[in-house]
């Protein structure tokens, strides 16, 4: 039964990466892999000042999606000024030097990663009570950016990306709309960092390395961008399917290229035969005039 | 600490240290300039190389020189798939700029999970042994693998030069830089331009990728670090700009290799990351060498005239 849980836990947390990465990659347009470094940068914020500072564990959880959220800003401010382009680079350039940096760091526990972080509610309530918790969290993660997607900020959104250039004729601030979509789906990320900390009580760098990368981005190309439902079920599935190749015993040498080569061989499987995903966008993707979609 | 022995030591390291450097970033400045494409397959392209060179040289005991024709033919067909099944038929398909990315990342992923799958993640190098043989020339140690390796560098310069300035195809390359559309109506073929340059990328990436798995362990995900080099490269020495890139990349070489004189090597590695992220930050749109040199005109104009303040 604990097997089952931590499935259904993970399932959660992807759903929230995947839906929050949709927001910024999908809706927003923003060219950028790091965010498993947002996710990474929830974690051990949340994990350190619980563990070494006694923060309240629910008030660390909040400052690690906050230190994300600063964070995401600190990178697509500058990279945005220039152009989209800059951000990706920035972006992989953040993530593996912030990776390089933890392993360095003997407080975060380096490279063999850091441990004892303080649990939160399963030995208190139950285990139960914490994938209740992370459901309610994924659910509230979709709903949010389905709601953002199709508000009046989505149509901004919307409109930003289409044609960023008569956006701005028409007054509109484009780098503040791309840095608060980026900051927003990177706070999400933060949070479900925290959450994973607190629930297996040890992170370690190698955890949010590209592998990171390529399973999200694969769940929102495989599960449909720019669609709310799309990334859920790239989540659900692709999390799934790792489970069952764990059933096979194979040596962790060669399950763990394996999973790679799954995830990174389903994207480009789609890119060009199904590039809509499996939930496809409808209107609301078809309207941008992509020809992606062809 | 810092003698004269020290500073050319580290200068003539840097210099052939930079050699593969200044290789992967020219191949990943081509690409960026005739096919404006940030490719980051080229990772998988160097990955390829230098497993066929292994397997070749390391595995099967051929001798390095048909490791190094392995490596050119590997990664020349790899490019050439890349160009022609993958690149070509998104172009046709009017993709954005992030579908193409996201088809490049992917290519570079799947060939490194696919190395790591088939040789295992532990480093490997083209030759059983790192060893070279190294000379005195008065206080600089010259290694038997530093002289070829700056010599390779210098003929694959002037090679590229030669071939961009004198033939046709490289005069085509550059029309296609300029203005493909425009290139197009003058009866340029650019999908065989594109093509070319792909190839041109390949062959750059795979000698750079034999002479560093000649003096280094590699992994599967080496080719990644190395093209983060060529993007930091790039962008500093200013985006289409070939040379410049080449130029940075010695000059990044250089810094990493000074770095030992005044951080602890394991934060060596988190140097280039530094730079990359201040290159974007201070220069977006490269360091304009010419700009600098009117700046500097501005700035001092008697002294660099040589005239003195009594005379102006």
């Amino acid at each position: 039964m604990e097997y089952f849980y931590t499935v259904i836990i993970l399932i959660g947390l992807y759903v929230v990466l995947a839906s929050s990465f949709n927001l910024i990659i999908g809706y927003g347009g923003l060219i950028s892999i790091a965010h498993p470094v947002f996710y990474a940068i929830g974690a051990y914020t949340s994990a350190l000042l619980s563990r070494d500072f006694g923060v309240p564990i629910v008030a660390s959880m909040f400052i690690g999606a906050a230190v994300a959220v600063i964070a995401s800003i600190a990178l697509a401010l500058p990279s945005l000024r220039v152009s989209g382009d800059y951000l990706l680079i920035a972006s992989i350039g953040f993530q593996l030097g912030l990776l390089e940096l933890i392993k360095n760091v003997s407080w975060t526990g380096g490279a063999g990663g850091l441990t004892n972080i303080p649990s939160f509610l399963v030995q208190s309530v139950g285990r139960e009570t914490y994938v209740a918790l992370v459901v309610v969290v994924a659910v509230l993660s979709v709903w949010l950016v389905r709601s953002i997607a199709h508000g009046p900020y989505g149509r901004a959104l919307s409109a930003m990306r289409d044609d960023e250039l008569a956006y701005s004729a028409l007054g509109r601030n484009a780098i503040a709309t791309k840095v608060s979509v980026f900051a927003l789906g990177s706070g999400l990320a933060g949070f479900a960092g925290a959450l994973y900390a607190h629930y297996f009580r040890y992170i370690a760098p190698e955890q949010f390395e590209i592998l990171q990368s390529a399973a999200i981005l694969t769940m929102v190309v495989v599960g449909g961008m720019r669609s709310t439902w799309g990334p859920v079920v790239g989540a659900v599935m692709l999390e799934a399917l790792p489970q069952a190749i764990t059933f096979l015993n194979l040596p962790p040498s060669v399950l763990g290229p394996l999973q790679g080569l799954l995830f990174t061989g389903l994207v480009l499987i789609f890119m060009f035969l199904r590039p809509q995903g499996l939930v496809p966008a409808g209107d609301l993707w078809r309207a941008t005039g992509d020809k992606d979609a062809r | 600490m810092l003698s004269f022995g020290v500073i050319a030591q580290i200068l003539w390291t840097s210099l052939a240290t930079s050699s593969y450097f200044v290789l992967s970033a020219m191949a990943f400045a081509v690409v960026l300039k005739v096919n404006r494409l940030f490719n980051f397959a080229q990772a998988a392209v160097m990955t390829v190389a230098f497993y066929a060179a292994y397997t070749l040289v390391g595995l099967l005991g051929l001798p390095g020189r048909a490791g190094f024709v392995g490596a050119l033919v590997a990664s020349l067909v790899l490019s050439a798939a890349i160009e022609i099944l993958g690149l070509r038929v998104l172009r046709r398909r009017g993709a954005s700029t992030m579908f193409v990315f996201i088809f490049t990342l992917m290519i570079s992923e799947l060939v490194a999970y696919l190395a790591m799958l088939i040789y295992g993640t532990w480093p490997a190098t083209v030759f059983p042994s790192l060893f070279w043989p190294a000379t005195l020339v008065g206080p600089v140690a010259v290694s038997g693998w530093d002289v070829p390796a700056v010599a390779t560098m210098l003929a694959v310069c002037a090679a590229l030069y030669a071939f961009l300035r004198l033939m046709r195809p490289g005069q085509f390359m550059l029309a296609v830089a300029d203005n493909p559309d425009l290139a197009e109506l003058y009866g340029i073929a650019k999908d065989r331009v594109y093509l070319i340059t792909m190839l041109i990328a390949g062959a750059l990436g795979a000698v750079a990728m034999f002479l560093y798995g000649t003096r280094a362990q590699v992994q599967p995900t080496t080719s990644i670090d190395l093209l983060l080099f060529a993007i930091a490269a790039s962008v500093i020495g200013g985006i289409g700009n070939i040379w410049g890139a080449a130029l940075t990349a010695f000059v990044l070489a250089l810094l990493q290799n000074a770095s030992v004189l005044f951080i602890p090597s394991e934060w060596q590695g988190f140097l280039l990351y530094i730079v990359l992220f201040l290159a974007i930050v201070l220069f977006p749109q490269g360091v304009h060498f010419r700009k600098i040199s009117q700046l500097f005109h501005r700035l001092f104009p008697r002294r660099l005239d040589n005239t003195h303040p009594k005379d102006a």
